[in-house]
């Protein structure tokens, strides 16, 4: 048994929170242990002056307020439901039904984007671009990622018929 | 209604005092006790009369208390004070008192020392000490009330009972001089 195993027993001893066999063994060995008696002495004197010596503290609030307070507080909690009920169905709207609104709302956008975007790429996307003096043909592969533009003189007549990349190649 | 407030009346004096003796602060102390009276005006129901009224209501004061020290305990980082909680420190070390420091004490003055001698103890050493001195709990169950094991309890009581008989003969010797 350690030291301060033998402690714990002395103060169960003192408290009368040890079995019968252990106090007889307690007993035996406070015979013969002086330092064991004065220990015991301490702890017991310790409980005696805290015996009944609580201090007398009071409530430092008058009877009515203090009342006053536990009564206002108890009638809070007990505010009717159907406002708590009002407040509740609002937050519940607000709290779920908006987000939601506002997800299925940008999965749409995002959909007809979509949607859109792939009839764009579904075909290869061809642009014209024309001015007064110069034409411009566009070519667009998505899975090349590749955007091809001709330009072409509108008054040179040898190119009219055939056309050949004269400018641009752009990678995206 | 009328009742109740009889009730709150007659015993809010003794759970405001309890709930003092473990916080330590008056404005705690009235709060928690209020937030007390509330709750066992909703548990009223549940009162089976197996222990006191007063009983019972000082059990759910101390409750709420010992939650806002749990609340408290989690938010302050760990102290070396509170590493010595169950080591017991400094009070391993010290010698024991032989003489009864409260000897011949007046009973006021008395009071007045155990007061000033358990606002000085940590909070988990004055809680067991109340518990075990003040409301007469046995070791089970004031592990079972703090949640923690009956080891911990022996452990803190010890340590505690041995720094309040140092803190007394250190007031005694103050007078002294």
């Amino acid at each position: 048994m350690t030291d301060h195993d033998f402690e714990l027993k002395l103060q169960a001893y003192l408290d009368g929170e040890l079995a019968a066999p252990e106090t007889a063994m307690m007993e035996d060995r406070l015979g013969r242990d002086q330092e064991g008696r004065l220990l015991l002495a301490e702890l017991r004197n310790t409980c005696a002056a805290l015996a009944g010596h609580e201090a007398e503290i009071k409530l430092p609030e008058t009877r009515e307020f203090f009342w006053s307070k536990i009564e206002r507080e108890i009638g809070r909690q007990e505010q009717p439901a159907p406002a708590a009920a009002g407040v509740s169905w609002f937050t519940w709207l607000r709290r779920h039904v908006l987000p939601a609104t506002g997800i299925a709302f940008a999965v749409c956008l995002m959909s007809i984007w979509a949607v859109h975007r792939g009839k764009i790429s579904g075909q290869f996307a061809e642009m014209e671009l024309a001015s007064d003096d110069v034409g411009a043909y566009t070519y667009s592969d998505p899975q090349q990622k590749m955007t091809m533009v001709w330009f072409y003189d509108r008054n040179d007549n040898s190119q009219s018929t055939e056309l050949s990349p004269l400018g641009n190649v752009e990678e995206e | 209604m009328t009742a109740f407030e009889e009730l709150v009346a007659r015993h809010r004096d003794k759970i405001y005092a309890r709930a003092f003796s473990m916080m330590r602060n008056e404005d705690e102390a009235v709060d928690l006790s209020q937030e007390a009276w509330v709750k066992s005006w909703q548990r009223l129901k549940q009162f089976q009369g197996e222990s006191s009224f007063g009983t019972w209501m000082t059990r759910i004061v101390i409750n709420l208390c010992l939650d806002q020290l749990r609340r408290r305990k989690r938010q302050r980082t760990e102290s070396i004070e509170e590493m010595n909680e169950e080591s017991g420190g400094v009070e391993r070390q010290m010698p024991v008192v032989t003489v009864n420091p409260t000897e011949r004490l007046e009973r006021g003055e008395l009071r007045k020392r155990i007061d000033q001698a358990l606002s000085q103890l940590s909070h988990e050493h004055r809680t067991v000490l109340v518990l075990h001195e003040f409301e007469e709990m046995e070791y089970k169950e004031i592990a079972k009330t703090m949640a923690c094991s009956i080891g911990t309890v022996m452990s803190r009581l010890f340590y505690a009972r041995r720094k309040m008989a140092v803190l007394l003969a250190n007031l005694k010797s103050e007078e002294l001089k």
